[in-house]
């Protein structure tokens, strides 16, 4: 590829740019990133930095920021269409979503103009890894219940307290840490959001490892750190508004490519079943039911992203609605990835590495699938929002 | 439609009045008079046939409204046939409601007649529109060559009728017209079924604030909050569905259509299933209408061939081929 950006022409609004997404993909993903082919090693951390830096020059990446930040100034609809390309390849989670979807819309709706300069060019370059610093042993669901406390000082902000289930913490540079100013019983007043270096004295991470058998998250103390003022986003009371913000974000359009993901690795487990004598019977004639539902539950789910992209594109707020993409999201992958489970359950033992490589691939979906009726809110905490917030039911208060 | 200067909610207040009036009138010829005289019969037909000439989005919120009102007619098989029919006299006569139509959903006449069934109303109408073998379509008048017989029906309000056709003839469909009529049919059908739960919705989320046990209204427990959440991401499910696959952006259409259809149809049902179930004893009696909702998806899902239609899911599966090449019609 002499011609490194994908996107060549600075496409309107209304010509789709998937087609360009669609040849720049197939033209470039390594073999060795490929989720569907067996894999003898993991990539490494630098290998996938190398990967998205490149997805980023080839405009793939950060579609939707302005230009002065690295962006490509481009609309939401052409970011969907990207979005659905980038689904459909089989390739690997981003090592900095944190960064590229959750850190930098904030860091665009409250930094200060060099905050902007400064971090959201890195975060697309792959030189900064972002990670979110919500979650502590006490403060889960209920966040607004955090403990770590930030005091203001001469030299500015003095940290102390402790993070959990902090993804990719390890690995990162950058930490959006949300901490309080104030005491507990403040709830969300008073939460104050830092980009914190993650290489600071006094910040100690340590790796939990998953059930998944990776180290992906982590526990992250905080001990006398000094943070710079210049690090603070936002005002000091701004923490909450803009955390739920983030949350928000992170329900409703974080991962947009996950339906055309999730599809991708059903068509995988049916076409490789098909393909051998040994379990073409599976696909098509023991589960060749549940199979369809969970291709109409992907449709539904393509319905619920795509009609959120555009009321978003006809300048809606996302609010609670949030909610419904993310639980319908949540369930139907963790039911397809049960059955898909079932299915390679009963591949034989000779099995041929096409074979070896779906089974290896639905095993992984399955553990990590876990995980995602607990993270971004738990299924009962987004129950409890469509109650309360969409429905409005009398709480009987 | 772009410069059209109404949005399809538009019709949403003037088809909701149109439904209660449909309610109380005295019987089918009444019903689609009332429906007629709103336009709301031939609002997908051409103006030149007397219609309003509308894109399938319009048909949508009045559909909507005519689920979740209990209407007694086949409004949705009225639509479609006088928008099929474009161009022929009988169009005309659909459309402004001077004719009664229903469609024979399931099974196929050969050239000589035969039966077929699942047509609502269709005991009480003019005309059924039945299927046949060879992919094409004809309109049969009830006693010159073909009867009906009211048939058992889950459905209350629409009651279904078995068709027998022994002399074929009355104007007729092409391949291509019935291919199109019926990806309609799925975004139509999915349309009342949204109607139909939301107000299904809407009577379990009223019944739980005022009903009072262990000293709370029901909506105070979070069981019965989630039980209600749950319903409302079905129905929000159905609607966002219905959405995309007629949004111009919808790479997809045929699959989109199919699967909202298959879709709704389980929805729908869940969400009538659990209202009743929101209601405790009261949800199992006759008068509280929620039975009526499932029913009616129940029969939707017969009519719609919402099984059979999951073996057209799974041979696309199979098939290895994406999406998008499925050929578009309609
Ligand atoms: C893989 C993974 C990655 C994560 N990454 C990050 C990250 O990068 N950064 C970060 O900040 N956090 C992260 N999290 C944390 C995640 O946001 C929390 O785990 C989640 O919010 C739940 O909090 P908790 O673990 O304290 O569980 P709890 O809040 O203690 O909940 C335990 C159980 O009780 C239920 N429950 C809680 N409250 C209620 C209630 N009011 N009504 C009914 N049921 C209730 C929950 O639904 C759950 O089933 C991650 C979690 C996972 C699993």
């Amino acid at each position: 590829m002499t011609q490194t950006s994908a996107l060549a022409v600075a496409p309107s609004e209304t010509r789709s740019v998937g087609p360009q997404a669609r040849a720049w993909l197939d033209a470039n993903l390594p073999d060795a990133l490929r989720e569907d082919m067996l894999q003898d090693n993991k990539p490494t951390v630098a290998d996938l930095c190398d990967w998205e830096a490149r997805l980023h020059k080839a405009g793939l990446v950060g579609s939707t920021w302005p230009e002065a930040y690295g962006g490509r100034g481009l609309g939401l609809r052409a970011h969907l269409d990207i979005s659905r390309e980038i689904g459909r390849t089989p390739m690997p989670e981003s090592v900095n979503s944190i960064g590229k979807e959750l850190a930098g819309p904030i860091i665009m709706a409250v930094g200060r103009e060099d905050q902007k300069l400064d971090y959201l060019p890195a975060i697309l370059e792959m030189r900064d890894i972002w990670c979110q610093g919500f979650s502590e042993p006490n403060a889960g669901s209920d966040l607004a219940g955090l403990r770590t406390k930030a005091e203001k000082t001469a030299d500015g902000w003095v940290v102390n307290g402790q993070k959990i289930w902090t993804s990719g913490a390890s690995k990162s540079s950058r930490c959006l840490l949300l901490a309080r100013t104030g005491s507990v019983e403040d709830r969300h007043r008073g939460l104050v959001l830092f980009a914190l270096r993650t290489d600071t004295p006094g910040v100690d991470i340590r790796e939990i490892q998953s059930i998944d058998g990776e180290r992906s998250f982590c526990e992250v103390f905080f001990n006398n750190v000094v943070i710079p003022e210049e690090d603070m986003l936002g005002s000091p009371d701004e923490g909450w508004a803009a955390a739920t913000r983030v949350l928000s974000i992170e329900r409703a359009t974080n991962r947009m490519h996950r339906s055309w993901r999730f599809e991708n690795q059903l068509n995988h487990l049916v076409s490789a079943c098909a393909a051998n004598p040994a379990t073409r019977k599976l696909v098509e004639v023991d589960y060749a039911r549940q199979l369809a539902d969970v291709s109409v539950n992907i449709d539904l789910l393509k319905g619920h992203v795509e009609t959120l992209v555009g009321s978003l594109i006809d300048g809606n707020e996302i609010g609670p609605r949030g909610s419904l993409p993310k639980l319908f999201w949540s369930e139907a992958h963790q039911n397809f990835a049960t059955l898909a489970l079932e299915i390679v359950s009963r591949f034989p033992p000779d099995m041929s590495d096409p074979l070896r490589a779906v089974r290896r691939r639905m095993e992984d979906i399955y553990m990590k699938a876990r995980a995602e009726t607990i993270y971004a809110g738990t299924t009962e905490i987004q129950l409890g929002i469509i109650a309360k917030r969409i429905l409005k039911l009398n709480q009987g208060k | 439609m772009s410069d059209l200067d109404f949005s399809p909610e538009d019709f949403s207040d003037t088809a909701r009045a149109v439904m209660e009036a449909c309610a109380t009138a005295a019987d089918l010829p009444a019903r689609i008079a009332l429906l007629a005289e709103a336009g709301l019969t031939g609002i997908l037909a051409p103006e030149d046939d007397g219609g309003m000439g509308l894109a399938l989005d319009y048909a949508v919120p009045v559909l909507r409204e005519a689920g979740a009102g209990f209407l007694a007619a086949p409004l949705l098989e009225t639509m479609l046939l006088a928008r099929a029919f474009a161009g022929q006299d009988v169009a005309a006569e659909i459309a402004g409601g001077k004719t009664l139509a229903t469609i024979a959903w399931v099974g196929e006449i050969s050239g000589q007649g035969g039966v077929v069934g699942r047509a609502p109303l269709g005991a009480e109408v003019a005309s059924v529109l039945v299927f046949r073998t060879d992919g094409t379509a004809v309109l049969v008048t009830l006693g010159d060559g073909a009867e009906a017989q009211a048939d058992d029906s889950l459905d209350l309000e629409r009651p279904e009728a078995t068709i027998t056709v022994k002399d074929v003839n009355g104007p007729t469909l092409d391949a291509t017209q019935v291919k199109a009529l019926l990806h309609a049919a799925q975004i139509l059908r999915s349309a009342l079924i949204l109607g139909a739960s939301e107000d299904a919705l809407k009577r379990a989320a009223d019944y739980a604030q005022e009903r009072v046990q262990f000293g709370k209204p029901l909506s105070a427990y979070q069981a019965v909050q989630h039980h209600l959440a749950r319903q409302c991401l079905a129905v929000e499910t159905i609607r966002n569905s219905i959405a995309r696959s007629l949004s111009a952006h919808c790479e997809t259409p045929v699959a989109a259509a199919r699967a909202t259809f298959v879709g709704s149809c389980d929805l729908g049902a869940f969400v009538a299933e659990n209202a009743i179930q929101v209601h405790g004893g009261m949800g199992f009696t006759w008068d509280v209408p929620l039975h009526r909702h499932l029913r009616f998806a129940r029969t939707l899902a017969a009519q719609g061939k919402a099984a059979e239609l999951k073996e057209d899911v799974m041979q696309q599966l199979l098939s290895g081929q994406d999406k998008e090449k499925e050929p578009a019609h309609g």
